[in-house]
């Protein structure tokens, strides 16, 4: 992992500092709400429903046992025992008080971590998939190169109040599982004729009001460019993204009202100028950062069959775990384990300090020290051992964690919604423990398989209702609240925004619905290897149409 | 009929004008202003904003019923509770949270 060296370290201590001295401003009066607010926002400090809400950025999901402790440390002593991790792979803690955030951030700084970036109009934290560094089916980690650009992102002073917030994602393998054709730009790594390993860029997508899949802007960048190619991207948009309309200001209306073939002819003119300069990345500095992210020292061991069938006969929660919760490693004898924080009735993304403390033992006992946040909202042991899995799970039942659902109808996402968020419409939280209650026999969801429902509470989509299988979102209607319910979503390389069905729900009949969208997918499915987006590309939303609404 | 709501500055805390000028934890302590009053309001709101101590400042619509106050909004009916779920406890003000216009 990336480690700070003087200057980082420097930086935030000095942005420490210097914060406190606002907060100190603020409280004597010295400064108002309309002139701390935007310096607040800088530092991850939001004002919510019921209290301030603190955003730390976990740089592309990646965590050391430390770090986790001292996030455990955080929720123990300055807020309510629990941590929420987002859709950005962030943590939020929802109760803390002004005058603790100083230091709060003090401690973050002692183990190299911060708030910076978490909110405002410039390049948020940079997400991939959470398997990085581990999956079998990798070309390249991405991580050296998403360290790369967030430091060319960090405090980037032409890019600090940008028309909108941008984001982007980067995924290392075929196999996308960082969402990257929903974000403002998305980079896939690729070979070229030449076999050398670059990167696909991608532009333009995005959720909220406006879903929009991305467009490919230039199928190959060399690392060595990519970025003064980034830098020509986000020069462009802050040039011409629209500062007169917030809903229309992220780049993906931009690239939809100008054309790809617009915005491409002007990042390619600006490209021509910024290529070979400042911002060419020698190689030898991507091998220095790409040190920090070295495969840990595996053990030479013969590659582990896991006999999934016999562990379900001899201990059947054991058995399903195994079979939904491990990830293939690159390296013979390991899997990724997924940690699901989706516990039946549980709020979707929540862990209590105990359970961050269990799990920062885990990685440091059993996983080389490494931790990863999805944007699924579970974590993720990259580099486990096939002979401790046992161990592992022992553990993780002890402290309420060994669900083995990862990817299967429970396994939702759901943001915080009108529980916590200012900005809501509607609860999210309750709707989702409501549908993991009525799906909770784990037989059913295997029968059901693969299938994800994504939750949010309001059109800005951090629950990414569009690209769920069954997407749902909270709108506010006469006072009530009321769920559209959208099929079809897809957030992989087979990118889809969901359908919306019909009307809304009321809270109390969403469970229902949701029942008879899986039953009409069981019995119009060609077998139990058809998923349930599969059965739907096949079948249309006709008979889906029916299974709420009745025949039309 | 309208009440006075807003985050008190120190916890964040949810707080309504009550009746005697300070900003307190219960919405049924919530001061009603009628809709003759509001010349008395937009007084309150004035004098508020120079404590700068109370943040996101809202006129919030609610009915009366048998003296009971119902925020209009399931948004305020929230604010006022806490979190539905989980299930916590509302954020409370600290010691030196007191505000009063
Ligand atoms: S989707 Fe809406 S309700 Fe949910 S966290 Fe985002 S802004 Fe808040």
């Amino acid at each position: 992992m990336y480690r700070y060296d003087e200057f980082d370290a420097a930086f935030v201590r000095e942005r420490t500092a210097q914060f406190r001295d606002q907060v100190n401003r603020r409280l004597s009066g010295e400064i108002n709400e309309d002139q701390f607010r935007p310096l607040r926002l800088m530092n991850g400090l939001y004002l919510q429903l019921h209290a301030y809400m603190f955003r730390i950025a976990i740089p592309y999901g990646t965590l050391r046992s430390k770090q986790l402790r001292k996030l455990a440390y955080l929720a123990r002593t300055y807020d309510r025992g629990y941590g929420h991790f987002t859709t950005r792979t962030n943590i939020q803690f929802n109760w803390p008080k002004l005058r603790d955030i100083p230091d709060m951030m003090e401690h973050l700084n002692e183990v190299e971590m911060h708030a910076i970036q978490t909110s405002g109009n410039c390049i948020r934290n940079i997400s991939t998939d959470q398997f990085a560094g581990a999956a079998a089916d990798e070309i390249i980690d991405p991580r050296p190169v998403a360290e790369i650009l967030r430091q060319w992102s960090s405090l980037h002073p032409e890019f600090s109040y940008l028309p909108r917030k941008f984001k982007i994602a980067m995924i290392g393998a075929p196999s996308d599982r960082a969402a990257i054709k929903f974000h403002d730009i998305g980079l896939k790594a690729v070979t070229n004729d030449a076999g050398e390993i670059g990167w696909e860029v991608w532009v333009g997508g995005g959720l909220g009001r406006t879903p929009m899949i991305a467009k490919l802007i230039r199928g190959y960048v060399a690392h060595t460019d990519l970025l003064a190619y980034c830098e020509a991207i986000v020069r462009v948009y802050n040039r011409y993204g629209r500062r007169d309309n917030k809903f229309k200001a992220r780049i993906k209306i931009l690239v939809h009202e100008a054309g790809i073939d617009k915005i491409r002819e002007e990042v390619e003119a600006e490209f021509a100028q910024t290529k070979g300069g400042v911002l060419t990345l020698p190689q030898a500095e991507l091998d220095r950062i790409t040190t920090y992210f070295a495969a840990p020292d595996f053990e030479r061991v013969n590659a582990t069959q896991i006999d999934v069938l016999r562990e379900k006969e001899l201990d059947p929660a054991y058995g399903d775990w195994l079979e939904r919760n491990l990830h293939s490693h690159r390296q013979p004898g390991y899997v990724s384990v997924t940690i699901s924080l989706k516990p039946v009735g549980g709020a979707p993304g929540d862990a209590t300090d105990e359970q961050m403390e269990a799990i920062a033992n885990l990685a440091e006992n059993y996983s080389f020290d490494e931790l990863r946040v999805t944007h699924e909202q579970n974590l993720v042991l990259p580099h486990v051992r096939v002979s401790d899995l046992r161990e592992v799970y022992d553990t993780l039942v002890e402290n309420g964690l060994a669900t083995g659902n990862a990817g299967l109808i429970t396994d939702m996402i759901a943001c915080p919604g009108l529980d916590f968020c200012s900005l809501a419409n509607a609860r999210s939280i309750p709707l989702a423990q409501e549908i993991s209650r009525k799906f909770q026999d784990p037989q059913r969801q295997r029968d059901i398989g693969d299938l994800k429902i994504k939750i949010s509470g309001c059109i800005n989509a951090c629950g990414h209702h569009h690209v769920g299988h069954i997407g749902i979102l909270g709108v506010e209607k006469k006072g009530t609240e009321l769920y559209q319910i959208s099929v079809g979503g897809d957030g992989t390389e087979k990118a889809a925004i969901g359908d919306i069905l019909g009307h809304g729900f009321v809270a109390d009949d969403v469970p229902d619905a949701i029942e008879r969208l899986v039953e009409t997918y069981i019995a119009r499915r060609e077998s139990a290897d058809e998923p349930f987006i599969a059965a739907y590309r096949r079948l249309g939303d006709a008979p889906f149409k029916e299974a709420l609404y009745g025949a039309q | 009929m309208e009440i006075l709501t807003g985050n008190e500055l120190m916890s964040g805390a949810t707080v309504y004008l009550d009746r005697d000028g300070h900003w307190v934890e219960g919405l049924q302590q919530a001061r009603v202003f009628l809709k003759e009053e509001a010349e008395a309001r937009d007084a309150a709101i004035a004098a508020t904003k120079k404590t700068m101590r109370i943040n996101s400042l809202e006129i919030e619509t609610v009915t009366l019923r048998d003296g009971v106050i119902h925020p209009d909004r399931i948004r305020e009916r929230i604010r006022a509770e806490g979190p539905t779920a989980p299930r916590f406890d509302r954020q409370h003000l600290d010691k030196d949270g007191h505000v009063s216009i």
